[in-house]
């Protein structure tokens, strides 16, 4: 009985993205059953629509950028959490991970208020890419918390004892066992920063991001095939960049010789 | 010792100024915000409660802080619920070397594009709605199921089922589900399995092994599944500005309103500060309430 | 000559005084043991050695040259981890190699042949490109050997470097530490809480209690002239009684009467102190047996039977506690029973006196 409850879940939990495909190869423009027919139109006007193009670019370079500084903001941190002891640790820490208990419009609709009210600066991609970095930081940390926990300290002694200096025993030795780690945390906040929509409203300027350029063509029912189409692509995309990151964990785990504990989080 | 020292602090240095500029800076500038006025364009700056005052005086404000922690409130118990037996099947009923790849099941759809997936849901329950052309195809009225199991939206008829807060609640409910998941499995996980057994052999049932054991010990997860989901969707502004209707906006909505459509920005900073207060004040009684309760041991 | 020279050590964690003013010395070509229970500092101070803890004063030498300031990357001394600490990410041939990286005087294939000759030496020839997670608990302490030997250190530094294996294969990697030790003659330090494995490989002992050194001795030296009765407790078995020092005579509750000059002493002064014997220093006599030696008389308390060994507990007349015997199952003796009168032959030779503590 539990387990037919587990498949229904699932099932519920998946129904909505499982609809995006039937609907995005369907002929008709009304997003109703019975299905009309077999299409690519939809998927052809993507490759036309050059505001979608610009979006896309946007969100990219937002969620590149995010990522890059998150993990590096994420290292120090971890590193800082997991090697050394020093005053005030548990309270810096505690502040560092606030974000991820924050809602997003309380993030959004602060800085907004600093940006425009207190310093009149306009809003562009940066003032997204900085928010986002706030809220991807905590997800990065939680990660790499999880990397440099599994890394023998004796290993980075035994390099310096067999002659390293602290930076080439990083480059040798740490950088090479955290590096799933690594490339875990770049893939999640990368996910995170290109779905995330609130903070982005709020933030960008007249450049926008994929998800804000989406929440503007959902007012139009005409346009709801292309966005199908365009959900199912990202939904795939998505999908596989997950994948990526959690083969990536699983190596990791493997190549430390340690157990998996499952889960990203 | 003193080296090592200096060497946590200059690592945790950048994060928590970054923290520090970009959250607790703007947190700080919204409160001092809140008790501005704005009229059109021109901000005074001159200190008053004015906001406060009229975001508990008028109604409109009151009804939608209500709707807000009524909805959210049912969002949380609804989710945790439904998770509750989803983590404890994969934690106790799946091989250990397939743990991951359940937890990757579950956590996908959570990860997958947030804004689709509630659009997805205003097209499943809409009025022309996969829901309801499903219904009518097999020539069931959406009424008639409604009658039969109660729920409210479907009995009312196809002309609103959408734009209420039931639907809020169910959409919200699917959005966070796997957030609510993995504190509870982690919970589960850590149980010592010779406990369970401990109690079978002491006399208990499965079922009063399974409350007077399992239970106790997944509370510190059942906890933070309460408010891992409780927290974003007092925030949440994309579901019910899409599937919410008038009769289902919450605060989010009110504070963008407020911000970019009414330019008032002082009484959304308002809005902004007593929702941080509401979450922070539910949060911290959430845990003290799980404290003294298992205040036992 | 002393290689190693530690002075007037003394380290401290905040409040906590982990190192309590020790001054060794190590010779070159030595095998010794720091050896105590856990949380008496052993591991800080072979930690200072290696330069991984700074102390809070006195000084570390090493070849006549100061230490204090240099970083472990540039002492001559390496270390075998508790965890051996192989790179989990590199082969075993890169593990070995990898303290050589630094070497620009040697080519790869001068390189492969230390690696190699390294690799020989522990026993793992052939097992250069195996992967190091591939390895047993063993392979691993042989490898982590071989990646610090091949460096040529002036001092080898071992953390429990045995307390991971299972009991057979602690054995015999005691033996093949003892054979490499004196086949590279490079001074080894080893740290340990287990009393038998320092008895068996070292040239000298360090017996730590609370950040202080309560005895240096040879093997022998500690087992038989252990110079506080802690130290007697900890190393192997002893049985105490009370004892009073009256002059040249000594009463010893149990035993009876003895001259001073006959037993060990080390009590300083006249009055209460405490005697201890160990358990394999007296032999129970069974019923009909002679000796020439002195006997005591008791009651048997318990028997517990090894095989090998029968162990007795023994209460002797006028003592409350009974003492442990120890004694070989020889073909053909008997084994007492619970209840049965013993006769206990024992000499003043193997009586040590200890101040009451």
């Amino acid at each position: 009985m539990l387990r037919a409850y587990v498949v229904a879940f699932l099932i519920f939990l998946y129904a909505p993205i499982a609809l995006l495909p039937v609907f995005a190869f369907n002929s008709g423009t009304v997003i109703a059953f019975p299905l009309d027919g077999f299409t690519l139109d939809w998927f052809a006007a993507l490759r036309t629509n050059s505001e979608l193009h610009s979006a896309l670019l946007n969100s990219l370079t937002v969620a590149g950028t995010t990522s890059v500084l998150s993990v590096l903001l994420g290292l120090m941190a971890a590193r800082a959490n997991i090697r050394y002891t020093f005053p005030g640790k548990a309270a810096a820490m505690g502040l560092v991970m606030i974000p991820l208990v924050l809602p997003e419009i309380i993030v959004a609709t602060s800085l907004l208020v600093v940006v425009v009210q207190f310093f009149g600066w306009s809003l562009s991609l940066v003032t997204v890419v900085a928010a986002h970095v706030l809220i991807c930081t905590p997800f990065a940390i939680a990660i790499l918390n999880a990397s440099f926990q599994s890394l023998d300290p004796a290993l980075e002694e035994a390099a310096i004892d067999l002659g390293e200096t602290r930076s080439s025993t990083f480059r040798l030795v740490t950088l090479p066992l955290i590096m799933p780690g690594i490339i875990a945390a770049l893939l999640i906040c990368f996910t995170i920063s290109l779905d995330e929509f609130i903070i982005a409203f709020f933030l960008t300027g007249s450049d926008t991001t994929l998800p804000v350029y989406i929440w503007s063509l959902l007012r139009f029912p005409n346009q709801l095939p292309v966005i199908m189409a365009l959900g199912t692509i990202l939904v795939i995309v998505s999908i596989l960049i997950l994948t990526l990151a959690e083969w990536n964990r699983r190596r990791g785990i493997a190549r430390m010789g340690g157990k998996d504990s499952g889960g990203f989080l | 010792m003193q080296q090592e020292t200096k060497r946590g602090l200059g690592l945790i240095a950048p994060p928590f100024f970054y923290a520090v500029l970009l959250m607790a800076g703007p947190l700080l500038a919204i409160v001092v915000f809140s008790f501005w006025t704005q009229d059109y364009l021109t901000v005074d700056r001159t200190p008053t409660i004015a906001n406060y005052v009229e975001a508990f005086g008028d109604p409109i404000y009151r009804a939608i802080m209500g709707r807000t922690l009524w909805i959210s409130g049912l969002v949380t118990l609804i989710t945790v619920l439904l998770a509750f037996p989803v983590a404890y099947f994969v934690s106790f009923h799946v091989d250990p070397s397939r743990k991951s790849l359940w937890l990757f099941l579950i956590t996908i759809p959570f990860w997958t594009s947030y804004l689709l997936r509630i659009f997805l849901w205003k097209v499943i329950l809409g009025y022309n709605g996969v829901l309801n052309s499903i219904l009518s195809y097999i020539n069931v009225p959406l009424e008639a199921v409604g009658n039969a199991t109660g729920i409210l939206w479907m009995q009312e008829g196809l002309s609103a089922p959408l734009y209420s807060a039931s639907a809020v609640v169910l959409t919200l409910s699917h959005a966070f589900a796997p957030f609510a998941i993995l504190p509870i499995f982690v919970a589960l996980e850590k149980i010592d399995r010779s406990l369970l057994e401990a109690a079978r052999d002491l006399g208990e049932t499965a079922v009063t092994a399974f409350i007077r054991v399992t239970l106790p010990l997944a509370a510190p997860g059942i906890v933070a599944a309460l408010l891992i989901v409780f927290i974003p969707t007092v925030g949440d502004y994309v579901t019910p500005a899409q599937v919410g209707g008038p009769g289902g906006l919450m605060i989010a909505n009110m504070i963008q309103t407020q911000f970019l459509g009414l330019n008032n920005a002082p009484m959304g900073a308002t809005l902004a500060v007593i929702a941080m207060l509401i979450v922070t004040v539910i949060a911290l009684a959430t845990v003290w309430l799980a404290r003294r309760l298992s205040g036992v041991r | 000559m002393n290689l190693i020279e530690l002075r007037g050590i003394q380290k401290y964690y905040g409040d906590y005084h982990a190192l309590r003013g020790i001054d060794l010395d190590i010779a070159e070509g030595e095998f010794f043991s720091l050896l105590g229970p856990s949380g008496c500092g052993k591991t800080t101070l072979l930690r200072v050695v290696a330069g991984f803890e700074d102390v809070s004063s006195g000084s570390v030498m090493i070849s006549n040259k100061d230490m204090t300031g240099v970083s472990p990357n540039k002492r001559p001394t390496n270390m075998v981890f508790q965890s051996y600490a192989i790179f989990p990410h590199l082969s075993v041939a890169q593990n070995v190699a990898f303290g050589l990286r630094k070497r620009s005087d040697l080519n790869a294939q001068a390189r492969m042949t230390l690696v190699e000759d390294a690799l020989d030496m522990v026993g793992l020839d052939g097992y250069g490109a195996r992967a190091a997670n591939a390895l047993s608990g063993g392979q691993r302490q042989r490898v982590a050997l071989a990646r610090a030997l091949v460096l040529r250190p002036k001092v080898l530094l071992l953390d429990e470097p045995l307390s991971a294996l299972d009991k057979k294969m602690r054995e015999q990697m005691q033996v093949e530490l003892i054979r490499l030790q004196r086949q590279v003659g490079i001074t080894f330090i080893l740290v340990t809480h287990d009393q038998e494995e320092a008895l068996v490989m070292s040239d000298r002992i360090a017996v730590m209690f609370d950040g202080e050194v309560a005895q240096i001795a040879e093997a022998e030296d500690l087992y038989r002239k252990p110079v506080s009765r802690r130290v007697a407790e900890f190393i192997g078995t002893m049985n105490f009684l009370p004892a009073t020092v009256a002059g040249e005579k000594v009463e010893v509750a149990g035993l009876g009467h003895m001259e001073l000059s006959d037993t060990q002493s080390m009590a300083t002064t006249d009055g209460d102190t405490m005697a201890g014997f160990r358990p394999e220093t007296a032999t129970l006599l069974f019923p009909g047996q002679k000796t020439e030696g002195r006997i005591a008389s008791g009651t048997v308390s318990e028997v517990v039977y090894y095989g090998d060994m029968t162990y007795y507990d023994v209460t002797l007349d006028g003592c409350e506690r009974p003492v442990r015997i120890s004694m070989r199952n020889v073909f053909g003796r008997p084994v007492l029973d619970i209840g049965a009168p013993a006769r206990l032959a024992w000499s003043p030779g193997a009586v040590t006196l200890f101040a009451r503590a």
